[in-house]
């Protein structure tokens, strides 16, 4: 499998901080690879460094086999970026807006024009080019700041939180910018907060934390690193003591926790846990509102591995 | 191209202050055209004099009080106290001579006699207390010889009509070189409040932290995209230049078309420059729309009203125009002002004109080391 990213042993210090501490990673051609991590965990640090917008203290950056610098502009131009902040000139519509964006890795004006009409395309804005970012409501603005990133058909893509603050349309059709993004043989690096998103459409997820790799690997792998096969959550008023301990003692129960009337029981594996639980409760007589079962999210990896949430 | 293209965009959203910023210009320079004082002769001024004589109205008395008629305007008034007193209150007359009893006599008798005057100690009242002052000296020196009464009175008639003629050989157009300096030294204003205006919010918005963060990561070589932004600002800022230079054409007229005016133009352009520059280091150091349009407020009345472009700078105070020298406008106001009262424009008399175009020049280069250093530390986050 090809690289289309190498960076080795890149460590970027702040005085006495260490923003990335050796971190080692490769990005396979045509795979969207998730960057997870809870804020400052050193993910937009990599990042601007990959795309030589800081200096590293040590280490090497390859992008697409050539060594990565300020003056790589053949590098660069392979590149798109969509910064979290949304980069748009609010004097321009957004048919400009992007033709600036395009204009400055595409010089052909008639090339230009295409790849513009297939970014208004990809994220479905086809109906506002007249518009002005000030017109334009918090979701297609965010479309407008991807199609810039991305209208000149670049290799490589950094997306970083491109759904922050917006709404399920804007953002449904914001991912599926990005799967054709990668059927067209884009190489996506994804950071993001939400990990269901990250589940939905990357290949891989790299956790990061206190600039370290603490994981990597599939979401499928990485849940199997959480050592939970399933979660219950059971929505119950006022559970004795004497219940919530039997409750410990069932088959595969890994821990319990009772919060704010809800029941949250981890089971470390079996089947038919979800139907034990409820014959117990029935059995007991006790009554509840609701009960569900889930597997276990990125967010319980990452609990699991930092004794800490991803959000914190 | 797509840096140009999309600058004259921005531009076209930004073009209000530079319409309104010319209005003004023109506004001023049509006003203070207007209200110049067109007069360019002289026309003796007689001020109101009331003659109180005690004394016989023969020989030398006589020939002082027609000295007095001709020169200035003769008031007659019932010559009560309160009468006299209303008079000089409300400015009828100026101007009182007491002509005492047995003048004439103690006159000639050498005695001195005492000429008593009331004056409302304006300057009418001291034009005629020149005109009396004229007569009495003229008078008392010939009357240290012995001359016979008549003779006396002769001689000093005689040196009274004498005039000097003066001749004007200057020909500087003085009108039309203070309407041209006013209207380059009002040019400071609008091209300080209104080319830099544009220039940093256009700047602003191609500099914002974001778009340039974005510029940044493209694959656009970054100093050839300085080097389109400072192009396109130097071609804006070029022809806002031209337009105001058209102007002066229309406004001022023939002066423009001398070596004087020629000048004024070098010394704006150069100023124009200075302004690109200084704009050019704002815009990289601010991004922040509304800050921008109170610095560059302050920057440009501040140096408007102490440089003299709005007041004269023979009347502003010493320290102010001490304080004044670090600032570009100071020079090139002070260029126009030198300017209009030179009578040829060879190199010895344009000479201090150069060097204060140099000072302006200095400060540009000042001004594009600091914008280079700031822009290379930007390109890098950390």
């Amino acid at each position: 499998m090809k690289n289309s990213i190498e960076i080795k042993n890149l460590t970027k210090e702040y005085k006495e901080l260490k923003a990335v501490d050796n971190l080692s990673l490769e990005v396979h051609e045509g795979e969207i690879l998730g960057l997870l991590g809870p804020n400052g965990s050193g993910k937009s640090t990599t990042i601007n460094c990959i795309l030589s917008l800081l200096n590293f203290t040590k280490g090497s950056i390859k992008i697409l086999n050539k060594e990565m610098n300020p003056n790589a502009y053949d590098i660069k131009k392979e590149i798109g970026v969509v910064f979290q902040e949304v980069a748009v000139f609010e004097e321009l519509n957004v048919y400009d807006n992007i033709d600036y964006f395009c204009g400055l890795y595409i010089k052909n004006k008639k090339t230009r024009k295409q790849y513009i009409e297939d970014a208004l395309s990809l994220v479905g804005l086809e109906n506002y080019k007249k518009f002005y970012p000030k017109q334009l409501s918090g979701g297609l603005l965010r479309r407008l700041n991807i199609a810039c990133g991305v209208a000149h058909k670049p290799k490589i893509i950094f997306l970083d939180e491109p759904t922050v603050a917006v709404d399920p349309q804007s953002r449904n059709n914001i991912l599926d910018g990005i799967e054709k993004l990668r059927e067209n043989g884009a190489t996506i690096i994804y950071t993001t907060h939400y990990m269901e998103e990250v589940e939905i459409i990357c290949d891989r997820v790299i956790i990061l934390d206190k600039g370290k790799i603490i994981a990597s690997g599939t979401t499928d792998e990485l849940k199997l690193l959480a050592e939970i096969e399933e979660k219950v959550t059971v929505e119950v008023i006022d559970l004795g003591e004497k219940y919530i301990e039997e409750i410990k003692q069932m088959k595969h129960v890994d821990q319990v926790t009772y919060h704010n009337n809800n029941l949250l029981i981890t089971y470390k594996k079996g089947k038919n846990n979800l139907l034990t639980l409820m014959d117990y409760l029935k059995l007991k007589k006790i009554k509840y509102n609701k009960i569900y079962s889930e597997r276990p999210t990125l967010n319980d990896v990452f609990l699991y591995l930092t004794g800490k949430e991803l959000r914190d | 191209m797509i840096v140009f293209k999309t600058y004259l965009k921005v531009l076209n959203k930004c073009k209000m202050p530079i319409i309104l910023y010319t209005v003004i210009l023109i506004f001023f320079a049509v006003f203070n055209m207007q209200t110049e004082d067109n007069q360019i002769s002289f026309e003796q001024e007689k001020p109101d004099v009331l003659i109180i004589n005690k004394d016989e109205e023969v020989g030398v008395t006589k020939n002082l009080m027609d000295y007095i008629k001709n020169n200035s305007n003769l008031i007659h008034i019932k010559e009560t106290k309160d009468n006299i007193n209303d008079a000089l209150f409300y400015r009828d007359v100026n101007y009182i001579i007491y002509i005492p009893e047995n003048y004439r006599e103690d006159f000639l008798n050498k005695k001195n006699p005492i000429i008593e005057i009331k004056s409302t100690k304006d300057y009418q009242a001291s034009l005629a207390e020149m005109m009396l002052d004229r007569y009495l000296k003229t008078a008392n020196i010939y009357n240290q010889t012995s001359m016979s009464e008549e003779e006396l009175i002769k001689s000093i008639n005689n040196t009274l009509e004498k005039e000097v003629e003066i001749e004007l050989t200057s020909k500087i157009d003085t009108e039309n070189l203070e309407n041209a300096s006013f209207y380059f030294n009002f040019m400071n204003y609008c091209i300080l409040a209104g080319t830099i205006y544009v220039i940093c919010l256009v700047l602003s918005s191609f500099k914002s932290e974001m778009v340039n963060k974005r510029t940044i990561v493209s694959s656009m070589n970054y100093k050839k995209y300085n080097r389109y932004l400072l192009l396109s600002n130097g071609l804006f800022a070029f022809f806002a230049w031209l337009f105001y230079i058209a102007i002066s054409f229309v406004l001022v007229g023939d002066i423009m078309f001398t070596s004087h005016g020629m000048i004024y133009i070098l010394n704006s352009f150069i100023f124009n420059f200075c302004a690109l520059t200084l704009a050019f280091l704002i815009g990289n150091i601010l991004t922040n729309k509304d800050a921008m349009n109170g610095i560059i407020n302050v920057i440009a009345l501040g140096s408007s009203f102490l440089c003299g472009a709005f007041v004269p700078m023979e009347f502003l105070p010493k320290q102010v125009l001490n304080i004044a020298h670090i600032l570009p406008s100071y020079w090139y106001i002070k260029t126009n002002e030198l300017l209009k009262n030179i009578e040829v424009c060879n190199f010895e008399n344009i000479k201090p004109l150069l060097l204060n175009m140099g000072v302006i020049l200095c400060f540009s280069l000042i001004f594009i080391i600091i914008t280079n250093i700031i822009s290379n530390r930007k390109r890098k986050l950390g």
